[in-house]
């Protein structure tokens, strides 16, 4: 009986969910509740984000492995690597793309997805402004067909509104990983 | 069980090595690992010499390297002046014919895109386009 009742003791003052709940009251037991519908309400848009991300990635990744001969030549275009290479990457790159969305769904693998995809995010933005910067007449092939008549700017600003998004969730799992950490943070 | 932020990234790395793996053995006779253009639309000199009346000659480097020097009976054709070009090329060319493309060296881009415009822009759509191993560069090699 002695050992049960201290085991309900410990229960109550080690949650790390509700660390004052030994002394709730009605308002503190509201305020907890707000507290959670708040942190739930933020959890699932960053889970939107998550997936309009994933769903960017793999539409692309999808495009690109349709036709990886076009590809190759669009990697080409950026005259930075040797034509071998172009065609390695152009047999690798969508497929990379399809995985890390998938990750990004499924929060499998999900901060080695992030990481991949903010690194080849930035890597293809250096390689559009050199690009651009020599005078290339450049067909990114991001996404197929469809993306051959958009402007330098419209890539840009599409290549930064994807980059912010990544660093948001990167930001976000960072912090999360940290709150998981210290328990206090968590409520 | 916990992966580290390296680990993952490893793992979805070497995982989508397999499928890229299978499309390259898919896809190898459509794309050449040596060279930007496929290895059936490419023909060395001596063989496009031996095509002799029944092969038309493209000139698709620019304008002044065309006046400078060119294959004899080349017609120049390029991106720059395509639309004014065009049917002086459509003119000499008779249904049938075999086209060699060609322009400054091996490394050059502009006879394989010359190529590829009029396999898809032309009506009916070209066949027998070729172009030329070397360019310009392994024409004069051989010829002077």
């Amino acid at each position: 009986m002695g050992s049960l009742g201290e085991e309900e003791q410990m229960r109550e003052t080690s949650n790390v969910e509700r660390p004052t709940s030994n002394i709730e009251s009605p308002d503190n037991a509201s305020a907890t509740e707000v507290g959670r519908w708040a942190f739930d309400v933020r959890r699932f848009l960053w889970r939107i984000v998550d997936f309009i991300l994933a769903g960017v990635f793999i539409y692309a990744g999808v495009l690109k492995a349709l036709d990886p001969v076009q590809l190759a030549h669009d990697i080409d275009h950026y005259k930075i690597l040797p034509w071998t290479m172009g065609v390695g990457l152009a047999f690798y790159l969508p497929w990379l793309e399809i995985f890390c969305g998938l990750a990004l769904v499924l929060r499998l693998f999900y901060r080695g997805a992030l990481s991949i995809l903010t690194a080849l995010v930035v890597i293809f933005l250096v390689a559009t402004i050199a690009a651009k910067i020599r005078g290339l007449d450049i067909t990114c092939g991001c996404f197929g067909h469809a993306s051959q008549n958009w402007s330098f700017p419209t890539h840009l600003a599409l290549d930064l509104a994807i980059l912010v998004a990544l660093a948001a969730l990167c930001y976000c799992s960072v912090a999360r990983a940290r709150a998981n950490a210290s328990p206090t943070l968590t409520s | 069980m916990k992966f580290s932020l390296a680990s993952q990234a490893l793992i979805l790395a070497a995982l989508s090595l397999l499928p890229g793996i299978g499309q390259a053995i898919y896809f190898r006779d459509k794309i050449s690992w040596q060279s930007s253009i496929p290895p059936s639309e490419m023909v060395s000199v001596d063989r496009a010499r031996e095509w002799g009346d029944n092969a038309i000659w493209i000139d698709a480097r620019p304008d002044d390297d065309f006046a400078r020097d060119h294959v004899p009976g080349a017609i120049s054709l390029n991106e720059d002046r395509w639309n004014e070009l065009l049917p002086q090329f459509l003119a000499a060319w008779s249904p049938g014919e075999k086209v060699v493309v060609y322009c400054s060296a091996q490394s050059c881009d502009l006879a394989r895109e010359v190529a590829e415009r009029l396999r898809k822009t032309t009506q009916p759509p070209m066949e027998n386009v070729f172009v030329l191993e070397g360019g310009w560069e392994a024409w004069v090699k051989k010829n002077r």
